[in-house]
């Protein structure tokens, strides 16, 4: 009798611990995401920088606001465009160090399931000979 | 006339985040192993491929835009043309100072360009769209070679195994 408690228990555990290994997953599949829209925004930023700095001081320089183009000075469109890029790139730094923490935990989550498979195994095992 | 802005250049093949155990001995892996990494090099060529169709749109439209350029710059200031307001309205107007074209360039930024500077910036960026397609294509070639090479050992591990019944 108590031998089955404590299988159901381990049970339960393993499913709780599989549980929070999904949801790693899930969260380091978010990140990746996060992080694809934001490289593709950091080059696209990159790109606008250079032809901003290809620019002579006089030419005009128009941002979209809403359906309004309106006329932005190009030294101020330029420290926008820098301030913007820091950021981003700020950004990627930091959901750098988060995906690697989550795999950090993944890895581990990984060891502990399958080391409570072993032991649900051989708890079954065990009742099955007595 | 504002030119076409490149879709998402640099950032096509920003996803895969593979780590391809190919320096393992493909022989040594079991079918199961074989089929997985099989199925990721798969998946990886497919990623590659939508890439490389991504830029040839882009270059496409670049060209478009391009050549709309030249058009223009060919046209005498006073003309009379057609402007379209919306997909199916068209207002008559005439053509004014042509020499002046605004540029797309991305996150909502436009540039006042001389029509010389607006074709040199096409150039500019078809050119770079075709650099990037032809490191692409190099990327997508090996890959490719890697998972046919993969599927015949998958293959010949098949047959191994089966007779042996």
């Amino acid at each position: 009798m108590a031998s089955s408690t404590a299988l159901r228990e381990l049970q339960r555990d393993l499913e709780n611990k599989a549980n929070d290994l999904s949801k790693l997953q899930k969260d380091i599949a978010k990140n990746h995401q996060v992080r694809k829209k934001y490289t593709i925004q950091l080059g696209e930023n990159e790109l606008v920088l250079k032809e901003l700095e290809l620019l002579m001081e006089d030419a005009n320089v128009f941002k979209l606001i809403g359906p309004v183009l309106v006329k932005q000075d190009l030294a101020e469109a330029r420290a926008n465009v820098r301030k913007r890029i820091d950021y981003i790139s700020a950004e990627l730094k930091r959901l750098d160090a988060t995906l690697q923490d989550l795999e950090d935990k993944q890895k581990s989550k990984q060891e502990t399931v399958f080391k409570l498979q072993q032991k649900v195994q051989s708890f079954q095992a065990g009742k099955g000979k007595a | 006339m504002s030119s076409s802005k490149g879709i998402g250049i640099g950032g096509g093949v920003g996803g895969p985040k593979t780590t391809a155990p190919v320096a393992t001995e493909l022989d040594k892996l079991s079918v199961e192993q074989l089929r997985a990494v099989k199925e990721q090099a798969d998946l990886e060529v497919n990623l590659l491929q939508d890439s490389l169709n991504n830029i040839r749109t882009a270059t496409a439209r670049l060209d478009i835009a391009s050549n709309a350029l030249n058009d223009l710059s060919l046209r005498p200031q006073g003309k009379k043309m057609l402007v379209p307001l919306t997909a199916s309205l068209y207002v008559p107007g005439t053509l004014d100072d042509a020499d002046k074209v605004l540029v797309d360039v991305g996150t909502g930024y436009f540039i006042e360009k001389t029509m010389v500077e607006g074709k040199d910036y096409c150039e500019r960026k078809i050119n770079l769209l075709k650099s990037n397609y032809d490191q692409l294509l190099e990327v997508a070639t090996k890959k490719k070679s890697i998972a046919d090479e993969v599927g015949i050992v998958l293959q010949a591990k098949l047959r191994q195994l089966t007779p042996s019944q």
